[in-house]
């Protein structure tokens, strides 16, 4: 026992003071924010005033479109010739050219220098609401202001709310179950393929490096291997708590600086398609925050460090074994493929955006090398107790016999060099019979 | 008292049968050479002894008792594959292993500095492995092989890999220790280093022993009845030598001194051959000639696989 620890204590050690764990520990959760915050920011900030010169033939848009913080609108006089020349000169930045007649609804919009993306579609957006209006006023003589009051007032509100059997219900955001359920399924994958890997390939080290008879002439291979299982567990789960504090911390420090960078977002009210997405989405997490309050958080925390710990658990006993039967990485791929399939299949499942309670999803989530990433996925919707609890049971029964295998090829497999081991090979490593 | 009995181990890889009902036994405080050619089951033999493998059949007595993983951390084991971890430091290295053989960081870290100051590498402790040459890694991993003053002391091919310094250093430490009464096995090719240190040996082929005893018994078991005789004077004396005695298989001179090798007739004692000399020359040394462990490793294996 006490020779276990001293292999994970350095097992551990070893990993964390790696230069590139401390990278990857702040590196990851710096990009991840950045990743989520710059599309934001460069929507909201890096698009500067546009000025747009309108030229009408009919005279009727004339004053109708109306200034945003994103294009402002002028109405000189001036044949389009002269415009055009102004915006090469540079005093605006596009010329809005209107054409005449029955071609009313078309426009050219002539520009020098690149304007943003995002120009013409704020343009055309107000185009048709314009034409509309004109359209709803002349066909069916209606009092466009009034319209509009009605258009704000009739605003419908839908709550969703997930009732037990009670019928007891709770607020719910379904997009919520199914963006969490995502989330964890995702991380449990990264953690679990990146920390088992690195248990196979340390393993190859020992090998080529041929210090693996030193040790297991003073410990049973078994216990080294667990020790190695757990050493590398610690430093993972190190990095995963290191990295969710860092996220956190980056999140409430971006958030305090948001309302600064991006002073539009707070008083966003109908204005360019970014801003408003943003803006919309933000005031429904708000409005929906007692659905957040109401999450089963709780569940889902403990769950998700269960189905963590047993993945990876089992994944990291096969690619020790696996590890152990060859003499470098490039040899592993026969054995890893098959192996990681099943792991891969869910995580392609959950990205596809399945319904999290569908046949497929369940059955996923109670086999036991899919459900670490299936179960996550499914859990924040229902699940009923027993079959979290069956699918629990299974995937620990699993991980004893995952180990089991793993020892018996591992013990065979340290001191095997050269030979290129065959799937007959390890059936006659587990069987004794070699 | 004999430290290990080994009793019909039977190991088999597959179809391989590696070692094939083998026998033998090593008395406390001996130091045994272990013999064969590649192949023989040399290295399957310790691997069983320090318990990596398992026997598929025989026992294998520990001190009177079978052998249990507890008493493989007594042993001091230096594998033929030996290597370490290339990015930690030495000291760090040094300290894990000799806590795997179960020794507490206190008591590792006295016991390394110890040797660490014998074998005049002090300096080398904070050094990373990957900086160290192949001759000091050796040094490294001899040390941790015996931090834990096992009294049982396993070596596969300690001289390989070593130049002829570290080869020294090397066998008089291994003579120390066996002055300090532990009992060594000693699986080596080197045949002088097995005559100049070893007490015991087995000579093993295809899993079984082949030859078993002490170096000088074997060695006079395989003797061939030759001596060598040096006389006074420069020139090879004159005259017919008695055929049914001896025969001289050759001759030469050093300085004022004959030296002659003889073959003597089956029936020819020492006794009878320096009799006849010594009423005729002036003989100042006459010694029997016993074949090298060389010559017999290379003569019993050959007649074997002829025999096979």
């Amino acid at each position: 026992m006490n020779k276990i620890w001293v292999i994970i204590t350095r097992e551990y050690l070893v990993r964390v003071k790696k230069k590139s764990f401390i990278i990857t520990t702040f590196l990851m959760p710096l990009l991840m924010v950045a990743m989520i915050m710059l599309p934001v920011y460069l929507a909201n900030k890096a698009e500067k005033e546009c000025t747009v010169y309108v030229l009408d033939e009919n005279d009727y848009f004339i004053h109708r479109f109306h200034n945003t913080s994103k294009i402002k609108f002028e109405y000189p006089s001036g044949e389009l010739e002269t415009l055009k020349k102004r915006c090469v000169n540079g005093e605006c930045d596009a010329v809005l050219h209107i054409l005449a007649g029955n071609q009313s609804n078309h426009a050219n919009l002539f520009f020098y220098s690149d304007p943003p993306l995002s120009l013409k579609g704020g343009i055309s957006d107000q185009m048709d609401e314009i034409m509309f209006d004109h359209s709803l006023q002349k066909e069916f003589q209606i009092d466009i202001e009034k319209y509009k009051m009605l258009k704000t007032t009739s605003h419908s509100d839908i709550q969703t709310v997930q009732i037990d059997e009670e019928g007891q219900g709770t607020n719910r955001m379904m997009e919520l179950n199914r963006v969490v359920g995502m989330l964890c399924g995702l991380i449990i994958y990264m953690f679990v393929f990146m920390y088992a890997n690195i248990v196979m390939r340390s393993t190859i080290e020992e090998k080529s490096n041929r210090i693996m008879e030193v040790i297991v002439s003073s410990v049973k291979p078994f216990q080294f291997m667990m020790g190695k299982i757990v050493g590398v567990a610690l430093a993972g789960i190190t990095q995963f708590v290191l990295q969710v504090a860092f996220v956190l911390i980056l999140l409430v420090g971006v958030g305090m600086a948001l309302p600064a960078m991006v002073p539009e977002m707070a008083s966003a009210t109908g204005d360019v398609a970014s801003a408003e997405v943003v803006g919309t989405a933000q005031s429904d997490i708000f409005s929906n925050i007692s659905a957040f309050y109401s999450f089963p958080f709780s569940t889902i925390v403990i769950c998700f460090f269960l189905y963590f710990l047993l993945g990876y658990l089992i994944y990291a006993s096969l690619f020790a074994g696996i590890g152990s039967t060859v003499d470098n990485e490039t040899d592993s791929n026969q054995f890893v493929l098959p192996v990681s399939l099943p792991l891969i299949l869910s995580l392609m499942v959950i990205v596809t955006g399945i319904s999290p309670q569908s046949t497929l999803v369940r059955w996923l989530s109670l086999i036991p090398f899919t459900s670490p990433i299936a179960m996550l996925y499914r859990l924040p919707s229902r699940v009923p107790a027993w079959e979290l609890g069956l699918s629990l049971l299974l995937l620990a029964a699993t991980f004893v016999l995952c180990v089991w295998l793993s020892a018996k090829i591992y013990r065979v497999g340290l001191l095997n060099y050269g030979k290129k081991v065959t799937w007959k090979d390890l059936g006659k490593w587990i069987t004794g019979k070699w | 008292m004999k430290i290990i009995e080994i009793q019909d181990v039977v190991k088999k890889f597959g179809q391989q049968c590696a070692l094939d009902g083998l026998s033998l036994s090593v008395e406390q405080g001996c130091t045994f050479g272990l013999l064969g050619p590649n192949g023989a089951g040399k290295t399957t033999l310790i691997r069983i002894l320090t318990c990596i493998y398992q026997a598929d059949g025989g026992t294998i007595l520990f001190q009177g008792h079978p052998l249990t993983p507890t008493d493989v951390a007594r042993i001091g084991y230096l594998p033929e594959e030996r290597g370490l971890y290339k990015k930690m430091t030495v000291s760090e290295q040094a300290i894990y292993l000799a806590r795997l053989r179960g020794l507490s960081r206190a008591d590792a870290v006295s016991n390394l500095k110890k040797w660490f100051r014998k074998f005049e590498i002090d300096s080398w402790w904070n050094r990373r492995v990957e900086e160290l040459s192949k001759g000091m890694q050796q040094k490294i991993q001899f040390i941790v092989t015996v931090v834990h003053q096992p009294d049982f002391l396993i070596f596969d091919e300690p001289f390989s890999g070593f130049d002829p310094i570290n080869a020294d250093l090397l066998k008089r430490e291994i003579l120390e220790l066996k002055q300090r009464g532990a009992t060594i096995i000693l699986s080596t090719h080197n045949m002088a280093s097995v005559e100049e240190i070893c007490d015991d040996i087995a000579l093993i082929n295809h899993g079984r022993v082949l030859l078993e005893g002490g170096v000088n018994d074997v060695r006079r078991r395989f003797r061939k009845n030759q001596y060598t005789i040096t006389l006074e004077g420069d020139t090879l004396p004159a005259g017919e030598f008695p055929e049914e005695l001896f025969e001289i298989l050759s001759h030469h001179t050093e300085g004022y001194h004959t030296i002659l090798l003889l073959q003597a007739t089956p029936d020819t004692g020492a006794n009878a051959l320096l009799d006849y000399f010594i009423h005729r020359h002036t003989v100042l040394s006459f010694n029997e000639v016993l074949p090298s462990m060389n010559d017999i490793f290379i003569s019993s294996v050959q007649t074997q696989n002829k025999n096979h």
